[in-house]
């Protein structure tokens, strides 16, 4: 009985740093400084999305520096 | 004229005056453009393969403006530019920004250019994150490629105090979250040790729980509630006791309790000393999501850099930070622009708007030896200025230091939850102390003293206020009026007397037609007027124009028209002129005496020496103007109108408003000492208006209220602000401030009720901490649902 309220209460403390790590990212990123944003976002469909960036960001990476 | 489809442009969708006619060829077929910058813009789009942006359903007409003349200095851009691992990096503001198809073309035409790595555009507050590669491209190049889309890019500067606003809103992010995610763990053990307490509950388990519940309780504390523990740190210094110290005295109560019954075997409450914490950080970030939201758009509105000028020097033209500027240095001042500084006329010759300095609507003629002012807008001709005044000491900076010294003088206020914190704390502490006595001063008498302390919940009372205020200010901003945060809701509500500017404010700001009187029809005057007019930028052309749309009158634009500066408007082959009296009298043509009031301006038109007629035109109140001062009046408000141009204007506008008191022709300081006189007898002022000279008297008085278009400086001082040009929001305004302020009264009394029941309670000994608990989230969801009743205030 011990055992296994010990092994859940491990399991969910677990699961809980593990989003709560997951928060800290994403706010570090910056996820949660345009909460505008992502109701537009959402609806934009790509016909041909660029890949423009794609490659610049490739190039870049080639370029002596 | 606007039905036919081959005269509204296809980038802009706006009406197209004749003669700027722009075609371009597309498939056999002619597609028309109202100018060249549409047209590039067009091209731009469909080269760029986005042809797709003009059959997005929430591509609205008007979206986008004519293309901004390319002027980006590289060493001023490159001075905003900041090095990171992956590239260079720039933030811009990007004007004219009008809905999400914006923001989609500009990132996804940014994202095809050469050498971008990254673009993208905050939708609320307009700022564009640009990241790219310096040795492929540079930021005066993507400038101007923002630019060439019809949108102004403007480097924003980020001040100490705004890196310090952002930062200390991640932080409190970081903080709630944490909170909410360690109270969720705690959550469970709590409900463990509640079962455990109704069926029973062996004794080991129940330490394990607790322990646990200390463990995770302990950095909601000291990390998530660092914040009320450094304020209530201060409070206790200045002996102000505030909602820190309630909050950080309820929460550390709770836990000090709680370890000392751990240890001795009894129930703890941690989770009371992590609720109070978890609830009313959530208060503090609704609160600050509420003032983000105003500020952001205000930041949109003001001119986040320094404005640059044109200086001139041997070699041209340099665009320099009008900061940079000497006394005895030459610039020149484009039609259009403001006049970055004081000085004076050293040639050219142009009509000048001074509205926003001294509130006169119709232009002064300025010429070679003439003065002007700072803030104010040449509007037709080419002037070059010597500088007679450092930018820091023109007329806009005196204003700015008037309102500075005036704001020193206001005393700040204390919010209302502080200052019921301030008689509740002393109150609970006493009680608390007598229930300590009154037990015999023995543990027992400890414990029964402590609970009275936790009990004294202020999460009911620190949610009071934070959640009717969002509420508030989201339902405002759906109508377009922006307070600036809960404070201002507060001046706002006690306010019993409105000062209201005149000009721009009351009136439109632009002339409008009131009369014609031609020898011919009407009609036909307008028409040959419009002819004339099509291409001025003069606000009595405009007014005239607006006339003729109106009234949906077809005419052919002049393709050559000169510009006479202060006297009018002369056709290519000088037959047709229109404008002053003295223009026609120039050129020997009799213009018969009419009668109208003076303060009525009067173009005169004439062809082939021949007198046509003339049409008056007036700066008319704002058609919502009468109903607006109407409400205000039914609501007991007083009116006054200061005004700082001439003294017949302000009494005719005033008689037609049904305004009591009006004086005038009054300077910024004259309408700083109205705006004090009218703050005697306990009484509190709101002042009303839009221009750089009502700056010092909007922050002296007790509220202040700009319209959108207002100057910068009135729009930084402004606690209020329509962002719509409707009136009619003001009386609106008013009455939801006085709603909020009932509803958090109302909470507060709820948040009360619960003390008043539950400190005796504790007092005497008899209170379980379960109930107690109980009845703390029920008192803090009844001021929830409380404040959410402000969701339901009827549009104005």
């Amino acid at each position: 009985m011990m055992t296994t309220i010990l092994l859940l209460i491990f399991l969910s403390f677990c699961i809980g740093t593990g989003v709560w790590i997951f928060f800290l990212y994403a706010v570090k990123r910056g996820e949660f400084d345009d909460i505008e944003g992502a109701k537009f976002r959402m609806l934009e469909d790509d016909d041909d999305p660029p890949q423009t960036a794609e490659k610049n960001r490739s190039q870049n990476e080639n370029l002596p520096s | 004229m606007a039905s036919d489809p081959a005269r509204i442009c296809s980038h802009c969708g706006l009406p197209i005056s004749p003669s700027n006619l722009v075609t371009e060829e597309l498939d056999g077929a002619q597609v028309p453009f109202c100018c060249h910058g549409c047209r590039g813009a067009w091209l731009i789009i469909r080269d760029a393969g986005l042809s797709q942006f003009y059959g997005r359903n929430d591509y609205q007409s008007g979206t986008l403006k004519n293309a901004y003349d390319s002027q980006f200095d590289p060493a001023y851009l490159g001075s905003f530019v900041v090095t990171t691992p992956e590239g260079a990096e720039i933030s811009l503001i990007i004007d004219g920004i009008r809905c999400s198809s914006c923001v989609w073309l500009i990132e996804k035409f940014l994202l095809q250019q050469e050498g971008v790595l990254s673009a993208r555009v905050n939708y609320a507050t307009h700022r564009l994150l640009l990241r790219f590669a310096p040795q492929v491209t540079n930021a005066e190049q993507l400038c101007n490629k923002v630019a060439e889309l019809g949108y102004l890019p403007r480097p924003y500067s980020q001040s100490e105090l705004r890196t310090s606003i952002e930062r200390e809103r991640k932080s409190m992010i970081l903080r709630f979250g944490t909170a909410v995610f360690l109270s969720m763990q705690l959550m469970g053990f709590s409900i463990a040790l509640y079962a455990g307490y109704f069926k029973g509950i062996d004794d080991q388990t129940r330490f394990l729980l607790q322990v646990l519940a200390a463990l995770v309780t302990t950095p909601v504390l000291f990390y998530s509630g660092y914040p009320f523990f450094r304020g209530a740190w201060f409070a206790l210094r200045n002996l102000t006791p505030n909602m820190d110290l309630l909050v950080a005295l309820g929460s550390f109560t709770a836990y000090a309790y709680s370890l000392f019954a751990l240890i001795s075997g009894r129930e703890v409450f941690f989770d009371t000393a992590a609720m109070i914490i978890t609830l009313i950080l959530a208060g503090r970030l609704f609160e600050n999501s509420a003032r983000h939201r105003a500020t952001s758009g205000l930041d949109r509105l003001l001119q986040l850099t320094p404005v640059l000028a044109s200086r001139l020097t041997d070699e041209g033209s340099v665009q320099v930070d009008s900061c940079s500027l000497e006394i005895g240095d030459r610039i020149q001042v484009a039609a259009g622009d403001r006049l970055p500084i004081d000085g004076k006329v050293l040639a050219g010759e142009s009509e000048v708007d001074e509205s926003a300095a001294s509130g006169e609507a119709v232009p002064v003629l300025r010429r070679t030896g003439d003065s002007v002012m700072a803030g104010t807008q040449n509007i037709n001709g080419v002037l070059v200025v010597e500088v007679t005044a450092k930018a820091n000491e023109s007329f806009i900076a005196r204003i700015a230091q008037m309102v500075e010294a005036s704001q020193a003088q206001k005393a700040p206020i204390q919010a209302l939850a502080d200052r019921v914190s301030a008689i509740f704390i002393p109150v609970v502490m006493l009680i608390a102390l007598a229930t300590f006595f009154y037990w015999g001063a023995n543990q027992t008498a400890l414990l029964h003293a402590i609970s009275v302390l936790v009990v004294s919940c202020p999460c009911a009372l620190g949610l009071a206020t934070p959640t009717a205020v969002m509420v508030a200010t989201g339902r405002a901003a759906e109508e377009g009026v922006l307070f600036r945060g809960g404070d201002c809701l507060e001046n706002a509500s006690r306010v019993d007397r409105l000062a209201f500017d005149k000009t721009g404010t009351l009136t439109a700001g632009r002339p409008e037609v009131v009369d014609c009187r031609a020898t011919d029809s009407e009609t036909a005057l307008l028409t040959v007027a419009a002819s004339l007019e099509a291409g001025s930028r003069h606000p009595l052309a405009q007014g005239v124009m607006a006339e003729v749309q109106r009234r949906q009158l077809s005419y052919t634009p002049l393709p050559e028209v000169q510009q006479v500066a202060g006297r009018g408007l002369v056709s290519g082959d000088g037959q047709l002129l229109g404008g002053s009296r003295l223009l026609l009298e120039e050129h020997g043509i009799q213009v018969p005496v009419q009668e109208s009031a003076n303060l009525i301006s009067e173009v005169h038109f004439a062809r082939h020496g021949e007198y046509l007629g003339t049409i008056f035109l007036q700066d008319r109140p704002r058609t919502e103007a009468p109903e607006a001062m109407a409400q205000l009046r039914k609501a007991g408000y007083v009116s006054s109108l200061l005004s700082g141009d001439q003294a017949a204007a302000a009494e005719r506008l005033a008689e037609e408003l049904g305004i009591e008191n009006w004086s005038a022709p009054l300077i910024p300081q004259e309408k700083t000492a109205a705006i004090a006189e009218l703050n005697t007898n306990g009484h509190q002022v709101m002042m009303i208006g839009d221009g750089i000279n009502d700056a010092p008297a909007l922050s002296a008085a007790h509220s202040s209220c700009s319209l959108v278009g207002s100057s910068d400086i009135a729009l930084e001082q402004a606690e209020v602000l329509l962002s719509r040009p409707n009136l009619l929001l003001l009386p609106w305004a008013l009455k939801l401030s006085k709603r909020t302020m009932t509803l958090i009264r109302q909470n507060l009394f709820w948040a009360f009720s619960y003390n008043l029941v539950a400190i005796p309670l504790a007092a005497s000994g008899k209170l379980l901490p379960v109930y107690g608990a109980a009845a703390m989230a029920l008192s803090s969801i009844g001021v929830l649902l409380n404040s959410l009743r402000l969701r339901r205030v009827p549009a104005p």
